[in-house]
């Protein structure tokens, strides 16, 4: 499976999550399915057959603190996924290792309290129990861990302000807005303060605007505590967004895990390619890919390697002569060239 | 305030249990007396239940129907039932009482009477009434749309039995049978005629509060006879049964067998229990025509004649 | 089924509409050939083969009553002292509502605390109606109970509440209880579903009897049956609830770890309770129904006031008193609803404490001064207020002056309607009754549907039936057919005019509530005993689904094809033609079924003013205390009912996947 167009986890980083071979068929026969040789696995063959192949063979490694995006249109099976890795779905077969463990082989009990102590999920139609209030709601996890009700209260206004809801902790999920109905279920994800966070199309069901304030805000609560996030999504923009790697879907496949970049610059099918045909490459290529390894010492301008061409663009515009590029550290690592760059902002506009 | 007056209420309780208590039941198990729908039967039965509870018996009305009372008798769970009318219960009530678990506790006093009748205006349309022969020449005055030419003859419910369709044809009586559905519904329609003075025949019974309201008479029919309901050869219809009118009788008092072991005074007071016919329909007429409760009317009745069913009583008076 | 392939019957016929009006006309003549033609075993089941099944249930139910024993306890035992059980609330309620402690009896009764007053209870209920809801509802409370006591009804209300109070929580937990196993469990729901169906369906009197055996004649017997009665619409309600979960929500319960337990509790059932509460509103209404029945079996109450008044052809007193069980039932089922919409939107916090010390207060104060003041114990009679002689008055005047009118009505739908179809009917041999049913099936849905009505309807024929349910078929006909005629038509008019919605509510609510009786004698006067009565009196009963769904099916039209219909340039009449009437077509059509439903389970009542049909054999076999033929004629009632809910339930489905093709 490691070919050329899955990019691993970053190797800095533990992976604490894997997934192997996972798949999940629908259809009457469904045990029959592990009975079935590899050959005979091809979608048509399952077809054939009256089974539906919702996740195929998907591999991958994810590391702590990553941000991990399933992409796809609808009925590519990224939900389905993403209900796999939480076993909220039963996948067909397969291994679903959390540090290592394989959860599909945990008994109820153990695998509710991991799903009470490490998971927290925001869902695409909030899930908010309409009779109770953004606090009840909120504290609802905590609750159902056991927690006494004046701590569970405690956290969850804390947690009513880290979302900016302060002073509508009494309001019922019929009086707030959708934006505020998701902020509420983004606070009640984070309840228990979980490793793993699964945001299921957060923001599908909400005004443009409204869903950049909210990326903005997911990306700050996982830096802040380094959650490892799992968010699917079909707008290729959030993604870019907010990927640290993206998972494109097929029908039921990965078709290819990378950044950003690599998909715009090495994508690898057409499927791929038509995909990201509208994005602008300024917007995804990074300095750190133009830069020669050549350094210059005296350069008066710098820029981050990390940074997107398209974010350096003022810079690029306003000055000559190469700049300096420095990596997180500030040290210098290289240098680039201002026309290559320039040139990669030209495209795709 | 309050507390003052429960404890002078629980004194007067307490002195008037003492006055009672001269007469000590002897068993505290429940006597459940029985109750049809029928109005007689609820203020006769509400008496009883009057009487005794006053000799503290422990006594429970239970409401029952008429013709499925039996097995509830023979069983235990119905004791005592003040009114079992010959009309309609005569085998059931023998063949219960044959089998030894249900006593025959004597008449209550009234005799039950059931039939055609018709209302006084009608004899003007009709002259041969009450004779029965009338009938025959003046159906037609009784029709309705839907039967003319033949007389439309409102029976009782299809439950009551009756044997209507058998005498109607027995007697070659020009007339159709239209059952009602309910008592009730049956005198509805006796009252809407009587407003109108429109042609109506019917089945009264009584003791019954229509009959004392309305002007009218029961058709004499050949007296009945228990040869008439099982010999065809009997009467004027020489090949068919039920050539005569309906069975006209007593009214009983019944118990459950074993009661008497266990409660032999309310036994003897249910005995000595009677009441006569103007009595019986008056306490019907205050219920169903003035409208009152019945169980005020029957304690209207306790407190008047309270010597009379002390004197019943005479088992639990020392 | 037969829809899936392309060669069924169904779909050949649904391609040219004149060969299936041939098809149909020639299947009929051929019948009427086929009747004629017949051995008279197969027009009229010889006695000799029916099926003694009616024998055999009264058998086995006596014995299981009297003599069965489970684990060597006899079940009459065990169910004695079920209802013995039982008896102890409702009595605990009854000293608490409506009698007040009393110890001796006779003349030696004394009365030692009094009944909470109906001052008290008013005024406690008023206020929490207000706290609640608002000043409408308070108001209306108040005036409920105003009008209970100044009618001098409040005594028997108050018996009627505690038995109705009793009932829906038995019922509510009963139902809840097995509508979580039948939702949780989806091997078991086929099965509930199908009790429940066939429970819905058999008439009220046919357990009448049952219950009487094993529980013995008094009030826990009237629970009993109150219960099964209104069970099956609160299980129906909690399935259905549980399942519109959404499925999100469920995740969300499984992602924040909850247990079974929790996930019910916590998420399943608070998340469900606006649906519930129409499950609860229907227990309300139901246990209201059968209050009236109920009371023929000692359960006392305004149910007996209203048999008394009828039976001394008080008119006006019974309906007093049944309209005493209207108001009970509309407060009853206003503040439930209530109730249910403020814990659903998460109106909290409306109902203080210091509102229960008021609330306190209030019942006590009234009470404790009732022992000096007797008027706040019971409203003197003489100060009792009714109207009664005015609808006596009413009653005898149409009676005097309009009976000539009506009876000319009467004779004559009597006598070219009624009695034709009756006739004919009757003269219908079975064997071609049952052909014509399972050939009505396989044309509807196939083989199975044909099956399930050759099956139903042979069942009727062979305990011997087939006559009587004739019977029950031609006035079930005509009154649903007066009911459609007359409540589509109104709800379609009354659809466009949402002003008049609390109105009509309103009315709806009291022809459902209002014990038929009290209409029921009325009609007798004016339209004597017999069948014509009993069809308006079913035909009345029945009218309310059928307005009910009318309004509904219009109300619920896309309005993007009313829109298209009119950028189309539709004229009024044509977009009604062509765009909600075929839309509302399913929901119409599901409004007929409930108007059968309805019709049918009014066959036992109208069975009072003598008609000659299957609800007769139940009501006969009640008062005569059969078991067997009272519990196979009602279920032979359940047989019509469920065969024409099959019957319609498949044309209702082609009918909306019709809709499907032409208009998504």
């Amino acid at each position: 499976m490691s070919d050329l167009h899955h990019r691993p986890a970053p190797a800095d980083r533990p992976v604490v999550l894997s997934a192997r071979s996972v798949w999940k068929v629908f259809g009457e026969d469904e045990a029959a399915f592990r009975a079935r040789p590899g050959p005979n696995r091809a979608p048509a063959a399952l077809e054939r057959d009256g089974l539906v192949g919702a996740v195929q063979e998907a591999s991958f490694d994810i590391a702590r603190g990553e941000v991990f995006v399933i992409m796809g249109l609808s009925g590519s099976g990224k939900s389905t996924l993403l209900r796999c890795l939480t076993r909220l779905i039963e996948p067909t077969e397969g291994e679903i290792l959390y540090h290592g463990e394989d959860i599909l082989k945990l008994p109820e009990k153990p695998l509710a309290e991991l799903r009470r102590t490490r998971m927290g999920m925001v869902f695409q139609h909030f899930a908010l129990l309409p009779n109770r209030t953004v606090l009840g709601n909120i504290a609802f996890p905590l609750e159902v861990q056991g927690m006494a009700r004046a701590e569970a209260e405690a956290r969850a206004r804390a947690l009513v302000e880290v979302v900016g809801l302060s002073g509508r902790e009494d309001r019922m999920p019929s009086q707030l807005s959708g934006g505020q109905q998701q902020r509420v279920g983004i606070a009640r994800s984070l309840a228990t303060d979980p490793e793993f966070w699964f945001l299921d199309e957060p923001f599908s069901a909400l005004d443009p605007l409204i869903r950049a304030d909210l990326q903005a805000e997911v990306l700050r609560l996982q830096r802040e505590h380094q959650r490892t996030a799992i968010f699917v999504t079909h707008d290729l923009d959030e993604a870019i967004r907010l990927a640290d790697r993206i998972a494109i879907m097929e029908s039921g496949r990965i078709v290819q895990i990378g950044t950003a970049e690599d998909l715009v610059t090495r994508p690898a099918t057409d499927y791929v390619r038509r995909f990201v045909a509208k994005v602008p490459p300024a917007k995804v290529i990074r300095v750190a890919s133009l830069m020669s390894a050549e350094v210059m010492p005296d350069a008066v301008e710098t820029v981050p390697a990390a940074s997107t061409i398209a974010a350096v663009a003022p810079r690029l515009v306003a000055g000559s002569g190469p700049l300096a590029v420095t990596d997180a550290s500030g040290l210098p690592v290289g240098c680039l060239d201002r026309q290559t760059a320039l040139r990669t902002l030209a495209e795709g506009v | 305030m309050k507390t003052t007056f429960l404890a002078t209420t629980a004194a007067a309780a307490a002195l008037l249990a003492s006055q009672a208590a001269a007469f000590e039941p002897e068993s505290g198990e429940t006597i459940k007396l029985m109750q049809a729908d029928w109005t007689s039967m609820l203020v006769d039965t509400e008496i009883l239940n009057i009487i005794l509870s006053t000799y503290g018996y422990d006594v429970e009305k239970v409401i029952a129907d008429d013709s499925a009372r039996y097995p509830g008798f023979e069983n235990g769970d119905l004791t005592i039932a003040l009114e079992t009318w010959q009309t309609t219960q005569d085998k059931a009530f023998n063949a219960s009482v044959a089998t030894g678990k249900v006593l025959d506790m004597g008449e209550l006093g009234p005799q039950a009477r059931e039939d055609w009748w018709y209302p006084a205006y009608m004899e003007e349309q009709c002259p041969g009434l009450p004779d029965w022969t009338a009938l025959k020449d003046c159906a037609e005055a009784f029709s309705a749309p839907e039967t003319a030419p033949k007389g439309r003859y409102l029976g009782a419910p299809v439950s009551w039995g009756g044997f209507d369709e058998e005498r109607i044809e027995a007697l070659d009586l020009p007339f159709e049978v239209v059952h009602a559905g309910t008592d009730a519904a049956m005198f509805a329609e006796l009252k809407a005629a009587y407003e109108r003075k429109a042609p109506i025949i019917l089945w009264v019974y009584k003791p019954h509060w229509a009959p004392s309201v309305y002007e009218g008479s029961f058709v004499e029919f050949p007296a009945y006879e228990d040869a008439c309901y099982s010999d065809p050869s009997w009467g004027v219809n020489p090949d068919m049964a039920y050539d005569c009118g309906k069975p006209q009788g007593w009214i009983k008092k019944m118990a459950w067998a074993e009661g008497e072991e266990i409660w032999p005074c309310a036994y003897e007071i249910t005995r000595n229990f009677t009441m006569d016919a103007d009595e019986v329909g008056q306490l019907v007429y205050e219920v169903d025509v003035e409208g009152r409760d019945v169980d005020e009317v029957a304690m209207e009745w306790a407190t008047e004649n309270e010597s009379k069913w002390r004197e019943w009583a005479a088992c639990a008076a020392d | 089924m037969a829809d899936t392939s392309p060669t069924s019957p169904a779909h050949q016929a649904g391609r040219t509409g004149a060969g299936r009006y041939a098809a149909c006309a020639a299947a009929v003549a051929a019948l009427f050939v086929l009747a004629l033609l017949l051995p008279p075993a197969l027009r009229d089941l010889p006695p000799a083969a029916v099926v003694p099944l009616a024998d055999w249930t009264g058998d086995a139910l006596n014995w299981f009553a009297r003599e069965a024993s489970i684990a060597g306890l006899p079940v009459s035992g065990i169910t004695r002292a079920v209802a013995s059980a039982a008896q102890w609330p409702i009595e605990a309620l009854q000293v608490l509502l409506a009698d007040g402690w009393a110890k001796g009896a006779g003349f030696n009764r004394v009365q030692i605390a009094p009944p909470l007053s109906w001052a008290g209870i008013t005024m406690a209920a008023a206020l929490l109606a207000w706290r609640i809801s608002g000043r409408g509802l308070g108001l209306l409370t108040l005036g409920a109970g105003l009008y209970l006591a100044l009618f001098g009804l409040w005594t028997s209300a108050m018996t009627t509440l505690a038995s109705v109070l009793l009932c829906v929580i038995a019922a509510l937990a009963i139902g809840l209880g097995i509508g979580i196993r039948a939702y949780r469990t989806p091997s078991v729901e086929p099965a509930v579903r199908a009790v429940l169906n066939v429970m819905q369906t058999v008439p009220i009197f046919s357990y009448l009897l049952p219950t009487l055996l094993l529980f013995g004649y008094g009030p826990s017997a009237a629970l009993f049956a109150t219960v099964v009665y209104a069970l099956p619409p609160m299980v129906h309600a909690t399935v259905l609830a549980l399942r519109a979960v959404p499925a999100e929500t469920l995740e969300l319960a499984k992602m924040s770890g909850c247990s079974r337990h929790q996930t019910l509790w916590k998420v399943e059932l608070p998340v469900a309770v606006p649906r519930l509460a129409i499950g609860l509103n229907q227990v309300v209404m139901m246990t209201l129904n059968m209050v009236i029945i109920a009371s023929m079996i000692g359960a006392g109450g305004l149910g007996y006031d209203v048999l008394r008044a009828l039976r001394r052809l008080d008119f006006g007193a019974g309906f007093e008193a049944g309209m005493g069980i209207v108001v009970l039932a509309v407060v009853l089922d206003r503040l439930t609803q209530t109730a249910a919409r403020n814990r659903a939107q998460g109106r909290t916090g409306l109902w203080t404490r210091r509102d229960s010390l008021l609330a306190l207060a209030l019942l006590a104060v009234p009470t404790a001064a009732s022992l000096a003041v007797p008027a706040l114990a019971a409203w003197p009679k003489a100060l009792t207020l009714t109207t009664a002689p005015f609808w006596n008055g009413a009653v005898s005047v149409i009676n005097t002056h309009f009976y000539d009118a009506l009876e000319a009505v009467r004779a004559s739908v009597l006598i070219h309607v009624m009695n034709p179809l009756r006739d004919g009917l009757a003269a219908l041999p079975w064997l071609a009754g049952v052909l014509a049913l399972a050939l009505a099936g396989w044309r509807l849905g196939g083989a199975r549907l044909a099956g399930l009505l050759a099956g139903l309807s042979l069942f009727v024929v062979l305990t011997g039936y087939w006559q009587a349910a004739m019977g029950s078929v031609y006035l079930t006909l005509l009154a649903v057919l007066l009911a459609l005629a007359v409540g589509m038509p109104f709800g379609i008019w009354a659809a466009g005019r949402p002003g008049l919605r609390h109105g009509i509510d309103l009315v709806l609510d009291t022809l459902q509530t209002l014990p038929t009786l009290v209409y029921l004698l009325p009609a007798v006067m004016l339209f004597r005993n017999g069948d014509f009565s009993a069809l308006i009196a079913i035909a009345s009963y029945a009218i309310a689904p059928a307005v009910r769904y009318a309004m509904a099916g219009m109300q619920h039209v896309p309005s993007e094809r009313l829109e298209a219909a009119a950028m189309a340039g539709c004229s009024k009449w044509q977009s009604f033609v062509h765009v909600r009437l075929p839309a509302a077509l399913p929901t119409l059509l599901l409004g007929v079924n409930q108007t059968v439903m309805m019709a049918l389970s009014m066959l036992v009542i109208a069975a009072l003013v003598g008609t000659r049909e299957l609800g007769q054999d139940v009501f006969t076999a009640l008062s005569r205390g059969e078991t067997g033929p009272g519990i196979v004629a009602g279920l032979c009632v359940a047989c019509i009912a469920l065969s024409v809910d099959a019957i319609l339930k498949s044309g209702a489905s082609r009918a909306a996947r019709h809709q499907g093709e032409t208009h998504v």
